[in-house]
């Protein structure tokens, strides 16, 4: 067989028999570093090495002849390599491994170093034959791969830390900005409520009552504000209910129902202010106007999001409402106010006479919302 | 009104705490003092002992409305409410704080909180409901045998 074959060759060669065989010359003559053990002798020494196993490590032939390769190891070598290697010899099995080496000079090299155990037809280890190849360059190579990952992973995470408290820091920003605006437009609302305190003019008072439930009604927007997590985004559901029940609530009649359908329907932020302000005044109108003294009735307000559109309906079961073209000072500043707040949106606003009552229809076209939300 | 409630405002914006005055005298309540900072609230606790006790989070000097409620807890017979436009910074028990209304408020939210707070306060379980705009913390809402919900 091969390997019976190949023992023997070693044997010769060993011997000195073999010099003229072509076998032995290869090896001699080989540019991989080789070297040959004796484990049966004490601490397994060297008993050959070719001149390429010389020229690598830098040692001449009778330095180290005889002795145990542990002379290649250095400071830097790795014990658990050292060990793997020490294993693999006492149980004879091969072992391939890279193990950093040091030449007689103190130079380092990485050493791929192939040890594999040569035997008899007994089974008997005779020789270790160990082949070596410089591959530093390579395992340079992989090292600087590695640092070079290393580094970057660090720097991916310095950065996403970066990030993070940027992100952090513009969001505690935002909460201050938020939190000072609602606290300035509460004390608007504050001047507005002193003030009318002291006014005993009926006319004049209703007029700073109203102004004082506009802002009212956009401080309802900036509580509702950032709430969720996407602060691009304005839930008009919540502020809805907020706003109408505020409202009924202020009348402080116990006569008056008000029933809510919203379904689910989010705006841009920007959107909100002016929808505030148009309901405002549409449903200020109707409780001001539908609802006599001792007249009870019921306030409906519905948002139905459609495909193009959100339609928003105002009714009311009251007396019906003044023919607003021919309404005149409060009424008459509220339309104007409800006009160009729908010009802004885009929205179109219609009264119906709904028997009894009135309902009032405010359609908001979905395209401007994406408009709004780009510009 | 039963009896009306002896109230102690900690409010650092001047047009607020004025607000507040105004809101609570129309309802008919006594307000037994108020303060700008959190120390000259918490001496007012010891001077003063309100039943009911509105505070902002935020106050003057740097300081929190917070050891106003601590001290009120420690007192012991005492309900604080916040009133805070930063109400997203209080944890769901509300720092020991019954209830808390969020800036900005409406003038009816405040009429309808000091209705419910009466009632809460004089003869649980109060009749009316849980008036818009606040949030009861969980002991209270135990305290005040609300119903679920």
């Amino acid at each position: 067989m091969e390997r019976d074959d190949a023992w023997r060759q070693t044997d010769r060669l060993q011997t000195e028999t073999g010099k003229g065989d072509p076998f032995a010359a290869a090896v001699r003559g080989t540019r991989m570093p080789m070297i040959i053990t004796d484990p049966r002798q004490p601490d397994n020494p060297i008993v050959y090495m070719n001149d390429a196993f010389l020229g690598l490590t830098g040692y001449g032939r009778d330095e180290i002849m005889g002795r145990n390769c542990r002379f290649l190891q250095g400071p830097g070598t790795d014990k658990a390599a050292v060990r793997q290697i020490r294993e693999a010899t006492e149980a004879n099995r091969d072992i391939s491994i890279d193990v950093l080496n040091y030449r007689k000079d103190g130079t380092p090299f990485w050493n791929a170093l192939y040890v594999s155990p040569v035997s008899n037809e007994a089974g008997e280890v005779l020789y270790f034959f160990a082949s070596q190849v410089d591959v530093t360059d390579r395992v340079d190579a992989h090292l600087k791969t590695l640092n070079e990952k290393e580094h970057f992973e660090r720097e991916v995470a310095k950065r996403t830390r970066e990030l993070s408290e940027a992100l952090a820091a513009k969001t505690m920003l935002l909460h201050e900005v938020d939190h000072r605006v609602k606290n300035n437009l509460q004390m608007v609302a504050s001047l507005l409520a002193l003030q009318t305190r002291t006014i005993t003019d009926p006319t004049a008072r209703a007029t700073m009552e109203g102004m004082l439930k506009r802002v009212e009604a956009l401080g309802t927007v900036h509580r509702r504000l950032y709430q969720s997590h996407n602060i691009e985004r304005f839930d008009v559901t919540e502020f809805v209910r907020d706003l109408a029940s505020d409202l009924v609530r202020g009348l402080g009649r116990g006569d008056i129902r008000l029933h809510l359908d919203v379904e689910a329907v989010v705006v841009p932020v920007a959107k909100a202010p002016p929808i505030a302000l148009i309901l405002n005044e549409i449903v200020t109108n109707v409780l001001q106007h539908a609802f006599p003294a001792g007249r009870p009735g019921r306030l409906s307000i519905a948002v139905v999001p459609g495909e193009t559109s959100i339609a928003i309906e105002v009714r009311d079961d009251g007396v019906g409402m003044p023919d607003l073209a021919s309404v005149s000072g409060q009424l008459s500043f509220g339309k104007r106010l409800i006009e160009t707040l729908a010009r802004q949106l885009n929205a179109s606003i219609t009264w119906h006479p709904a028997d009894p009552g009135t309902a009032v229809h405010i359609s908001l076209p979905r395209e401007t919302a994406v408009s709004l939300e780009t510009r | 009104m039963s009896e009306p409630l002896r109230v102690l405002l900690v409010e650092d914006e001047a047009l607020i705490l004025m607000q507040l005055e105004m809101l609570l005298e129309d309802a008919g309540h006594l307000i037994v003092g108020t303060a700008m900072r959190a120390e000259e609230g918490v001496a007012l606790l010891l001077e003063t002992r309100p039943d009911l006790v509105f505070v902002d989070l935020r106050l003057a000097g740097d300081s929190s409305g917070v050891a106003v409620v601590q001290s009120a807890r420690e007192i012991g017979g005492i309900t604080c409410v916040f009133i805070t436009a930063n109400s997203r910074q209080l944890t769901d028990e509300l720092e020991g704080a019954a209830a808390v209304i969020a800036k900005p408020f409406s003038g009816s939210v405040l009429e309808d909180t000091l209705a419910f707070l009466e009632q809460a306060l004089r003869r649980p379980p109060p009749e009316l409901a849980v008036p818009h705009g606040m949030r009861v913390a969980p002991a209270a809402r135990e305290s005040w045998a609300l119903m679920e919900g």
